[in-house]
């Protein structure tokens, strides 16, 4: 296009603040162009400081504390990598990552396979009292963490809790759910209890966003009902499903607040590594190690971080696939 | 990252309950045995203009009642308590603060464990050139060794924990049975009990709670720490004397005399109010933590020295207690050992201390060998006095010495211990577990240690 017009990305603003000093579009004065360029960057300003100080900077510590040591007799010294190869053959530390693990791939799929069954009931309209139950549903992530944990904590108490005893009148008697056995499905059902009802909100707003003439060509086409659901409506709202696997996944390998209130009242029951960040905070506070810590907070963030840019690239292919 | 761990450490402190102080035991960090309340920061009303202004940390409950009666009668100094947690949660501030420089309290309680760890990173003020030793004579002598360094007095020692069995009468005679004198007698009596009623148990056995296995091994004359400053220590858990403690107590649990469930746990409470516990071997502010707890057997308790290795000797264990040190860094060293002193030293200060609503056992001898103490009766032990018994193993106590990684050896005793409870390991097997994993903490702290 010939003409003097205003680049197309120029933002609003900038192009008031060149009519305002009275200089033409596209032939703005390097000062005008230039304050113009930068607005955006004063709004993002506050987070990128934000992030800077709180999210950055304490990783920047934690990397450089983790090249010390600091013993009682002899303070701190500079040690390389000694506190990562200490971390990395701690048969604790990665018997709490496979425990993560573990808890990681079934708590996922069975908080995400809840949460759609039941979007999926309240998007049909099947339920009476429809708003009513959401919002039930919805109340246990309103419960804090820890109050949850120690909730669960009395229910689960064994042989006077009352699911004790419902597990006795069922015919188990002698349920510990506490027991090595039993301890990390009980994590797993407390955590499903949390966060279902926060899948589900977010997956039902997803579903109500699909197009209604998508839904009725289905219909005409004759397709049952489990059809339109898993094949036309799952897909549609896919991008919802990746992010909440997302979130998930993060919140799921960073497991702490569950097992550690749990410990609180069954300290028999979790572990000194019981999973990776308890681990972290057991040899920093509880054993003063802050550089040992700072080693396996590390690590575990980099092994979170493989596994969040692994499960993007993966998405990204079979979406680029399909 | 510090004040998220410090708001966590908060909130599991904050979640201690009033049944013992355990609850703050998360995987990490086990809590003082005094009970905890979680109270912020509480300002003292009758402060006058002027007064000197001191912070003192502290949890345990009554303090405020304590630190108000200090500021209406020194009105020249002005204390303001702050719980900032009880036992590992508050340490970890103050080292923290220490190691920064800046926000250390003028007074802080520590239990005598963690002394030497303040110790040994300069943290804690002498007091004698404050007038200290004037104390000596009032203060029971294991406890005045605990807080002493060569010539030097790092704290005010304050309550203790002696240990006795605390045992349920009305059950102990159905079956016959008189509290044990020896621990061979013990065992026989706990195989007896269990024969004649396969749902009892003698007593439980929680090393979990692993505050109580030590004092046990104090009793028992296997403590396993040897420790006098610098940088040699001893850490002992496999020698013969404590080998043969571990299998004498992995012998009762074997033969299933001795019962094994959380202390301070609710089935814990339950068990002894049924008849399930016929005994608690626990320390002289235990009582006090039972009565909410129990109801049925109410009335029906006694106590009766613990049974010892053999029928000549005579060796008490201590359980707990606490110390008010002056912390290196304050203003006024002078007011704050002035407050230390007399907090841990004084009738005044005692009268509140171990009334009902603190519940605490005086180190203080005054107070402990005063009729007023050892006559009293509560209604958990009908008219019979248990002070006397706790108060007479108070001069029996062992001394010992605490290593300056208590933090972290209670931290790991949780976790090595853990199988114990489980069933899943042997205590024996626990304690080679727990020296490994010791010793090379020490080690790699750098210091020099014999085995």
């Amino acid at each position: 296009m010939a003409g003097v017009t205003a680049p197309p990305s120029r933002p609003m603003l900038g192009g008031f603040l060149t009519r305002a000093t009275g200089t033409g579009p596209g032939t703005g004065s390097r000062w005008a162009r230039l304050a113009g360029d930068h607005r955006g960057l004063l709004f993002v300003a506050p987070f990128i400081l934000f992030f800077l100080a709180f999210m950055l900077a304490p990783v920047g510590y934690a990397i450089y504390t983790s090249l010390f040591t600091s013993k009682l007799i002899g303070g701190t010294r500079f040690s390389w990598f000694a506190n990562y190869s200490q971390v990395l053959t701690s048969g604790e530390f990665w018997a709490g990552v496979e425990r993560v693990l573990v808890f990681w791939v079934i708590q996922v799929p069975v908080t995400l396979a809840l949460a759609f069954f039941f979007a999926v009931i309240f998007d049909l309209g099947l339920a009476k009292l429809g708003r009513f139950f959401r919002l039930v549903f919805f109340l246990p992530f309103a419960v804090p963490a820890v109050v949850a944990s120690v909730m669960w904590s009395f229910l689960l108490v064994p042989d006077f809790g009352p699911y004790a005893r419902l597990a006795a009148a069922l015919g188990f008697r002698g349920t510990n759910y506490f027991s090595p056995g039993l301890i990390l499905p009980t994590v797993i059902v407390i955590v499903v209890w949390e966060f279902t009802g926060y899948n589900m909100i977010i997956l039902y707003t997803a579903l109500k966003a699909v197009p209604k003439d998508v839904l009725y060509a289905a219909a005409i086409d004759g397709a049952p009902l489990w059809k339109v659901i898993l094949k036309v409506k799952l897909p549609m709202i896919r991008p919802a499903v990746v992010m909440l696997i997302f979130l998930n996944t993060i919140g799921a390998l960073q497991l702490f607040t569950e097992p550690m209130i749990l410990a609180t009242f069954q300290p028999q029951a979790i572990s000194f590594g019981f999973t990776p960040t308890i681990f972290v905070y057991n040899t920093s506070i509880g054993n003063g190690e802050y550089n040992l810590g700072a080693a396996a907070a590390v690590v575990l963030g980099l092994v979170i971080f493989a596994i969040s840019v692994g499960s993007r690239a993966f998405f990204r292919r079979k979406r680029e696939a399909a | 990252m510090l004040s998220t761990t410090a708001v966590t450490a908060v909130t599991v402190g904050a979640l201690a309950a009033c049944g013992g102080g355990t609850a703050s035991q998360a995987a990490a960090p086990a809590s003082s045995t005094t009970t905890s309340a979680a109270s912020a920061a509480s300002k003292s009303s009758s402060c006058t203009p002027g007064a000197t202004p001191l912070t003192f940390w502290g949890w345990a409950p009554g303090y405020q009642q304590v630190v108000d009666e200090f500021n209406k009668t020194h009105p020249d100094i002005c204390v303001t308590l702050e719980d900032n947690g009880a036992g590992v949660a508050e340490y970890t501030k103050l080292t923290a603060a220490l190691h920064a420089g800046a926000g250390t309290p003028d007074v802080a309680e520590v239990e005598y464990l963690e002394l030497p760890s303040l110790e040994i990173v300069n943290g804690l003020v002498n007091l004698v050139p404050y007038g200290a030793d004037a104390y000596k004579s009032d203060i029971v002598p294991f406890a005045w060794g605990q807080v002493s360094q060569g010539s030097a007095v790092y704290s005010m020692p304050g309550d203790i924990g002696p240990m006795a069995f605390y045992y349920n009468t009305s059950l102990l005679s159905k079956y016959h049975i008189t509290p044990p004198t020896t621990w061979a007698q013990f065992a026989a009596d706990a195989a007896a009990l269990h024969k004649a009623d396969p749902s009892a148990y003698l007593a439980n056995f929680d090393p979990v709670e692993t505050q109580w296995l030590y004092a046990l091994m104090q009793e028992a004359g296997v403590f396993p720490f040897k420790y006098s400053g610098g940088t040699n220590v001893t850490i002992d858990f496999t020698g013969s004397a404590q080998m043969a403690f571990a299998n004498y107590w992995q012998s009762l649990i074997s033969a299933g005399d001795i019962n094994h469930t959380s202390d301070f746990s609710p089935i814990f409470w339950k068990n002894l109010d049924s008849g399930v516990d016929a005994s608690w071997l626990n320390a002289a502010w235990s009582p006090a933590d039972m009565a909410p707890n129990l109801s049925k057997t109410s009335g029906d308790w006694r106590a009766a020295a613990l049974p010892q290795e053999s029928a000549s000797s005579d060796v008490a264990g201590s359980w707990g207690g606490s110390t008010f040190a002056v912390v290196k860094g304050t203003k006024y060293p002078k007011q704050a050992a002035e407050f230390a002193e007399w907090y841990g030293g004084s009738m005044a200060s005692w009268k509140i201390l171990s009334s009902p609503a603190a519940g605490a056992f005086p180190g203080y001898t005054p107070l402990l060998n005063s009729s007023s103490l050892t006559n009293a009766t509560i209604p958990l032990s009908g008219t019979s006095k248990p002070n006397q018994v706790f108060s007479s193993t108070a001069a029996h106590v062992a001394s010992i010495q605490w290593p300056p990684f208590m933090t972290e050896a209670l931290t790991e005793g949780q976790s090595v211990f853990a199988g114990v409870l489980n069933g899943t390991e042997t205590v024996p097997q626990a304690f080679q577990a727990y020296q490994s994993a010791l010793v090379s903490y020490a080690q790699a702290q750098g210091f020099t240690v014999s085995q």
